[in-house]
């Protein structure tokens, strides 16, 4: 599309952002200097403005997405009281540059898929952009030789210095009609359209960054070179300090977090900037931490830049604005210097083999940050520290989910924790999960009543696909609390409406110790239905603990399986348990023989956001909430990081 | 309605900064007094008594009776919290345990003779744990009041306060400042515990290491940044002798 193209005389530019500010209706903000330095800010005046700057410290991404920003409000004192908020007045960001630009598209792609963020949405339909092309070069930006110098979409407004005037490209009608309404402006001359690409053009001959690779070749070289030594040689003198993703305009991982008011009143939930170098972003309740050295957290990184993203959006996620490689003390972060180093050592000969999984379809349009009210309708505890909840929710309309499945469970002040679903999904709004008691959210659940309430987001993530297991043999192996989505998917298949269009069912069920030993009016009822072979087995006993069944791990069930009841070709292999388990219990399967294409797993992972938003629960490119927790065994056994 | 827990506060060897910092609370200590009782609390009341349930202790342990009353302070105290620098690890305080108490009572004091009078009967610094165990910690010189309102709600709520085990550099460049290292000082803020909100660089002053060290000294990745900007293994020594003197990384998580 062919793009109107104005000019304005600098004085006229100034008195257009001048009536802007006076007018009041947007926050105008636009890049100032900060020492030697430059950042975007609030203008007072026209006068402040320096469109001619190199880099700002931090991208534009701070009025998208807030360094801290406040998702609900809630109270503490009302059973269960969740207000969304968000009162942003419409902005107006003048001197964003091309790759800047850029990466907010990028964002659009995540934040605005499928599942949308109303937030970032709304904030980016009320915010106009006015761009600028680059002037001055800053000592580290690459983007010349990664194509992101120049735009032509993103923006409203777009300005070129000319020389005494601004060239004007519109980018769009809201862009247009603030011309119309604040500024007095010339269509442009043919003169001044060639301008506008000598000035480009010069400035893209000033850069002395340039990145060697092709950003289509980033992918397929990073993967030949997922266990060169380079990432430990560099991580070890990476302070974790974080800086690199913080600065970053196409990082986008956040926390969250409940902060109570001293009275103890009321509170918010608000979610925070996040980076996958730090140690604490993938740790769990049970003190697990995934990616637990920096160099994995290192290599994560550039993947998700290089490989990750581009193999699910498209694009490489770098703008090359060179931030990360100013901020970096020991200089390690710059992805133009790693990918140059490594285009040294490599072909980049494509191995075939990219680590991330096609998106799967969601269930719930858009985020729902305020979780649905529930009421916990009976507690059960199993032994000290399992309990069982059964709970309903509030609007009494079913919970609608698949087996394997999860919710994000709320207690406000406290925070969110995913929990798998035990029962088998039906009509009815009512639904059991089985918790933990590790950290803050389990510990407080525990202490809730019958009558309390809690919020329910979900259900999330993906289920078990159960009909393309119908006509087959199916073995269930479970260690610890993964029989609670075990549970909801055995009672599915064990249900005399759906008995017979399987075969025979066996389940093997593990635990550390007898008491831990869960739902065991469940296991005594399978043992009773026919074509059902249900055994257990705890790691210890104690003498003074009652035990009918085996000791030893769960591998050692394996040769009580009837061989002749297996037609390892037509069995279907569920295995869910902790992450240890995984490794041993897959080799088992192996030897009789099932094929890989016929094992599912659940996966274990930090979660936060339960949407594919936050990043915590990645393991290479995979988002476990929503491609995951249930992964085919065979399309997953390629991720590096999925059994570490 | 249940009985509200009874809070003390008690100062040993501070400037009371912190302390300070929780009486210019304002009007939010009316907040914070409809669910504690606050018993004791030397900066702003007279009261004192000797049943509480909760002590927030301020200051480090400099002498023998100072040790003894701290037993006494636990021995009453469900909970004990220790309150800013000097009483998490030492602090300022420490700066004097580069010598032995005995060549420092001759410096400052000089030929004055001090024999018998406990009150000068000092042994090298302590921490508050030390002597006795501390169930939570506050950080900072002084504390951050936003912090110490969240560890007092977590406490009030029987949640594990949130207490940042990153580096003050995530805090510094949410703040959007120019590095300090860019600017020429010399800044501690990559191996020091964030949530004080950055506030030493962002006031543009390099970060002194109030919150304590998360990282060692001698790590490759400190030698590297020491070397790239010219400083020195002795640089960063003396960096940390202001409230770091004999603690080579935090010891406190977990
Ligand atoms: C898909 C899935 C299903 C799960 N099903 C169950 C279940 O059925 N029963 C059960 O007891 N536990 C289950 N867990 C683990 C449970 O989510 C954690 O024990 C829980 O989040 C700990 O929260 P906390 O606040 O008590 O602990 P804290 O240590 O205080 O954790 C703080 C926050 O970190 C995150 N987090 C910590 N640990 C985990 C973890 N293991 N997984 C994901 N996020 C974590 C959560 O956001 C949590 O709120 C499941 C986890 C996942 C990912
Ligand atoms: S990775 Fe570095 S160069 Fe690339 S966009 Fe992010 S901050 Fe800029
Ligand atoms: S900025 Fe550099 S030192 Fe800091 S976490 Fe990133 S790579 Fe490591
Ligand atoms: S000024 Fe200090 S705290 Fe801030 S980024 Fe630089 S080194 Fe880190
Ligand atoms: S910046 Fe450093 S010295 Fe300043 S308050 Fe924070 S931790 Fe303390
Ligand atoms: S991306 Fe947020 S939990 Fe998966």
């Amino acid at each position: 599309m062919k793009q109107i193209v104005k000019t304005i005389t600098k004085k006229d530019f100034s008195s257009f952002v001048n009536s802007l500010i006076n007018d009041r209706t947007y926050d105008v903000v636009g890049v100032v200097a900060k020492g030697k330095r430059y950042v975007f800010d609030t203008l007072s005046s026209a006068e402040e403005l320096q469109l001619d700057y190199d880099v700002t410290i931090l991208p534009p991404k701070k009025y998208y997405l807030p360094q801290t920003e406040t998702l609900l409000k809630f109270s503490l004192e009302k059973p269960f009281e969740g207000k969304e908020i968000m009162n942003d007045t419409p902005r107006i960001i003048i001197g964003v540059h091309p790759y800047d630009i850029i990466a907010l598209e990028q964002t659009d792609r995540h934040y605005l898929d499928q599942q949308q963020d109303n937030f970032y949405k709304k904030r980016r339909e009320s915010t106009i952009i006015i761009g600028v092309d680059i002037k001055n070069v800053s000592e580290r930006s690459f983007v010349a030789s990664m194509k992101t110098n120049v735009t032509d979409s993103g923006f409203d407004l777009l300005l070129t210095d000319i020389g005494t005037n601004y060239a004007v490209t519109i980018g769009s009608e809201k862009g247009n009609k603030l011309l119309e309404k604040y500024a007095i402006v010339e269509d442009a001359s043919s003169s001044d359209l060639k301008k506008i690409i000598t000035v480009r053009n010069a400035v893209a001959k000033k850069y002395r960054q340039k990145v060697n690779i092709d950003k289509k070749n980033w992918s397929s070289l990073l993967v030949a070179n997922y266990n060169h030594a380079i990432w430990e040689e560099h991580s070890d003198v990476c302070m974790e300090c974080g800086s690199c993703t913080m600065v970053c305009p196409t990082c986008f991982c956040y926390d969250v977090k409940d902060n109570v008011s001293l009275n103890l009143k009321e509170g918010n939930r608000v979610r925070t900037w996040d980076g996958c170098l730090l140690k604490d972003f993938t740790k769990v309740g049970s003190g697990e931490v995934f990616r637990e050295e920096v160099k994995e957290r290192y290599r994560h990184r550039f993947f998700r830049k290089g490989n990750y993203l581009p193999e699910r959006y498209g694009f490489v996620a770098c703008v090359g604005c060179g931030r990360c490689g100013s901020a970096c003390l020991p200089d390690i972060a710059d992805p133009c210097n790693l990918i140059n180093e490594l285009g040294h050592f490599n072909s980049e000969e494509d191995t075939g083999k990219y680590f991330i999984k096609e998106e799967t379809e969601v269930l719930e349009k858009g985020i729902i940050h305020v979780p649905r009210s529930a009421t916990i309708k009976k507690i059960i505890p199993f032994n000290e520290i399992d309990t069982l909840f059964e709970i309903e929710l509030d609007d009494k309309k079913p919970l609608g989910h698949k087996p394997g499945q999860f919710v994000e469970v709320s207690i406000f002040g406290y925070g969110e924790a995913p929990f798998g679903i035990s029962t088998p999904p039906g009509d009815s709004p009512v639904f059991e999960i089985m918790v933990r008691q590790v950290g803050n959210v389990t510990k407080k659940l525990c202490l809730l009543q019958p009558g309390d309430k809690v919020g329910i987001r979900g259900p999330l993530g993906n289920g078990f696909d159960v009909k393309t297991f119908e006509g087959k043999t199916m073995l269930f192996t479970s260690g610890g609390t993964g029989m609670v989505p075990m549970r909801s998917l055995i009672n599915h298949i064990l249900d005399p409406k759906q008995r017979d269009k399987f075969k025979e069912v066996i389940i093997l069920y593990g635990a550390k110790r007898p008491k831990e030993i869960t739902f065991m009016d469940d296991v005594d009822r399978w043992k009773k239905v026919s074509n059902v072979q249900c055994e257990l087995t705890v790691d210890r006993c104690e003498p003074s603990e009652c035990w009918g069944g085996c000791t030893g791990l769960i591998t050692a069930l394996f040769p009580k399986i009837k061989a002749d009841k297996i037609d390892s070709k037509n069995t279907i292999a569920v295995v869910i348990g902790p992450p240890v388990m995984y490794k041993y219990v897959i080799k088992c399967l192996q030897t009789l023989g099932v094929p890989d294409n016929n094992i599912y797993v659940s996966l274990e992972r930090r979660m936060k956001c339960g949407v594919g938003k936050c990043g915590h629960c990645q393991m290479n490119g995979v988002y476990v909430c929503k491609e995951g927790p249930v992964f085919n065994y065979g399309k997953l056994k390629q991720l590096p990081e999925a059994f570490e | 309605m249940k009985q509200k827990p009874r809070v003390a506060v008690f100062d040993f060897a501070d400037c009371e900064g912190c302390e300070l910092q929780i009486a210019n609370l304002e009007e939010e200590i009316l907040d914070l007094i409809s669910f504690v009782d606050i018993v004791s609390f030397r900066e702003v009341m007279k009261e004192h008594s000797d049943s509480y349930d909760i002590a927030i202790v301020e200051g480090s342990i400099m002498r023998p009776m100072d040790e003894e009353r701290l037993r006494g302070i636990r021995s009453h105290a469900k909970i004990l919290i220790a309150l800013g620098a000097c009483a998490t690890m030492g602090g300022v305080n420490k700066i004097r345990n580069q010598w032995m108490p005995e060549e420092v009572k001759k410096d400052v004091y000089g030929d004055a003779n001090l024999k018998g009078n406990e009150l000068f009967d000092v042994f090298q610094t302590k921490a508050i744990n030390e002597v006795v165990p501390v169930d939570y910690y506050i950080f900072g010189c002084p504390i951050d009041r936003d912090e110490f309102k969240s560890v007092i709600t977590a406490i009030a709520l029987g949640k594990k306060p949130d207490i940042p085990r990153y580096p003050v550099c995530v805090e510094c460049k949410k703040n959007e400042n120019i590095c300090q290292f860019e600017l020429g000082a010399f800044c501690l803020g990559p191996i020091t515990r964030a949530g004080c909100k950055a506030i030493c660089p962002t006031h543009n002053s390099p970060c002194e290491g109030c919150r304590g060290l998360i990282k060692k000294q001698d790590t490759e990745c400190v030698k590297e940044v020491l070397e790239r900007y010219k400083l020195s293994y002795e640089d960063i020594r003396r960096r940390c002798t202001m409230y770091n003197y004999g603690r080579k990384e935090c010891s406190y998580d977990e």
